[in-house]
């Protein structure tokens, strides 16, 4: 008999179930209330929403502006007699409304001024232009330093401006560029100087008593000292008021750099930097899973292996 | 299809499935009820899409008589009795020569299993394999060498 009629009869010879076991079988399909099952189960749901609300979060998190960069901060603190006047930057700032320095005091004024232009040119253009405003306000350049490498410059200038024009010279400079920093110290120094006059008064008021005594060495030594001492104090006094006609004011003009790339992020930077960490966290979890995985798919393989051999080993009985 | 239309449509064939592979029709006839009710159990996690209902049929009655050889075997261990297990009825279908019945009776579980699934059912060998869990090659082996034992044990019989 070739395999072929071996094939065919035993095709030919199939077992039909007895009538019982069909009716056992009907009554158990009878019993039968499992829904239809639904194509969309809670886990099948899971497995599309835990990532979706994950990556949502992600970009939320990291596309939410940071407040403090909105608005320049502008903090005010005065103590013993100074005052402080400080912008921290914001991109685009307004020209600063520095405090008008007092007509009927004396003062120590100083301003801090950060400025960004585009390129090295307007860098070299802005010194120019820095002059010729402090100049024409009667003022004058202390030191002035500029360097230039590539794309970048870098220029910083002490001004002295006439106290009185303060506030102008601060108005006209900040227009140089955008205003990256600004920063304005006022030091009250009347106090100071009327605590000289009075001491001065009084020294020369000792002076007149000293004198009208009888001469004496001892007398002459005394006067002399304190001649020496009312000098030194005028001295002071005057340095301290002509000190105070000028304001001093530090610009700073510089080119975009490196920190200015970091600093303005486009509208897809919060996606990139969650893209990035997810990346960076995929990453970790391959590391430490991958030989995880290998160990489990290789306990798979043995545990099929013993399986199957004792699959066969059992159906190897006749 | 509901699990009652698909148990009246592969009744016979999950039976001749296990009458088959037992080569113990009784055997065959509970472990066909405990089919169906590990099916009924486990009907919602039936896919269409991956593969007919027949096929998922066969893989819940191999599982099912697998346990029942488990059983048998240890039955046996413990009752100290040969390592062949009882054969309460050796006939496997009607209509077969006795020859053949004979030369059916020398093949191992594995083997009967295999003709059953390939020749009787008529399953493909893709779908045989799946069912045996094995590999199409190692089906089409299984089954070639078990046609020959049968041809062996039919030609020393003539």
């Amino acid at each position: 008999m070739s395999q072929r009629d071996l094939a065919a009869e035993l095709h030919a010879a199939r077992v039909p179930a007895p009538t019982a076991l069909r009716e056992r079988v009907r009554l158990i399909a009878a019993a039968d209330r499992t829904p239809t099952p639904r194509r969309f189960t809670w886990r099948r749901a899971l497995v599309v929403v835990l990532p979706v609300a994950a990556a949502i979060a992600a970009s939320i998190v990291f596309t939410r502006p940071s407040g403090h960069t909105a608005q320049p901060v502008v903090e005010r603190g005065i103590a013993h007699g100074s005052s402080t006047f400080k912008a921290a930057p914001a991109g685009i700032a307004p020209t600063l409304s520095v405090p008008a320095p007092s007509r009927t005091r004396a003062q120590r004024y100083g301003a801090d001024l950060a400025l960004r232009v585009p390129n090295p040119t307007r860098v070299s253009d802005g010194v120019k232009r820095a002059l010729r405003i402090v100049r024409a306000l009667g003022g004058y350049a202390t030191s002035v330093h500029a360097t230039t490498t590539g794309r970048d410059a870098h220029a910083e200038l002490t001004l002295k401006v006439p106290r009185a024009h303060v506030q102008q010279a601060v108005s006209q400079l900040s227009a140089l560029g955008t205003i990256t920093g600004e920063q304005v110290d006022v030091q009250d120094l009347q106090t100071g100087l009327n605590s000289t006059d009075r001491t001065i008064a009084r020294l020369q008021q000792q002076l007149k008593a000293l004198r009208s005594r009888p001469a004496s060495a001892a007398n002459d030594a005394t006067i002399a000292a304190l001649v020496a001492r009312v000098q030194k104090l005028q001295r002071a006094e005057a340095s301290t008021i002509r000190a105070a006609r000028y304001a001093t004011v530090q610009l700073r003009l510089t080119t975009p750099v490196a920190k200015q790339a970091t600093a303005g992020h486009g509208r897809l930077h919060g996606i990139v930097v969650a893209l990035t960490w997810l990346g960076v966290g995929l990453a970790y979890a391959l590391a430490i899973g991958a030989p995880l995985l290998v160990l489990c798919g290789l306990a798979w393989l043995a545990l099929r292996t013993i399986r199957r051999r004792r699959e066969d080993e059992l159906l190897s009985r006749s | 299809m509901t699990f009652a239309q698909a148990a009246e449509k592969h009744l016979d064939d999950v039976y001749g499935y296990l009458a088959w592979f037992t080569s113990d029709r009784f055997a065959a006839e509970e472990l066909t009820a405990e089919t169906f009710e590990r099916a009924l159990r486990l009907w919602h996690r039936f896919d269409p899409q991956r593969g007919s209902a027949r096929t998922w049929l066969c893989q819940v009655a191999r599982t099912a008589a697998l346990d029942h050889f488990r059983s048998e075997r240890r039955r046996t261990r413990r009752e100290q009795l040969a390592a062949v297990p009882d054969r309460v009825d050796a006939t496997f279908a009607d209509g077969l020569s006795p020859d053949l019945e004979s030369a059916l009776g020398a093949l191992t579980a594995g083997e009967r299993e295999v003709v059953a699934l390939r020749i009787v059912l008529e399953l493909d060998t893709g779908t045989a394999a799946r069912v045996l869990g094995i590999s199409a090659t190692n089906c089409t082996t299984r089954l070639n060498r078990a046609l020959k034992k049968l041809e062996e044990a039919l030609h020393v019989a003539a």
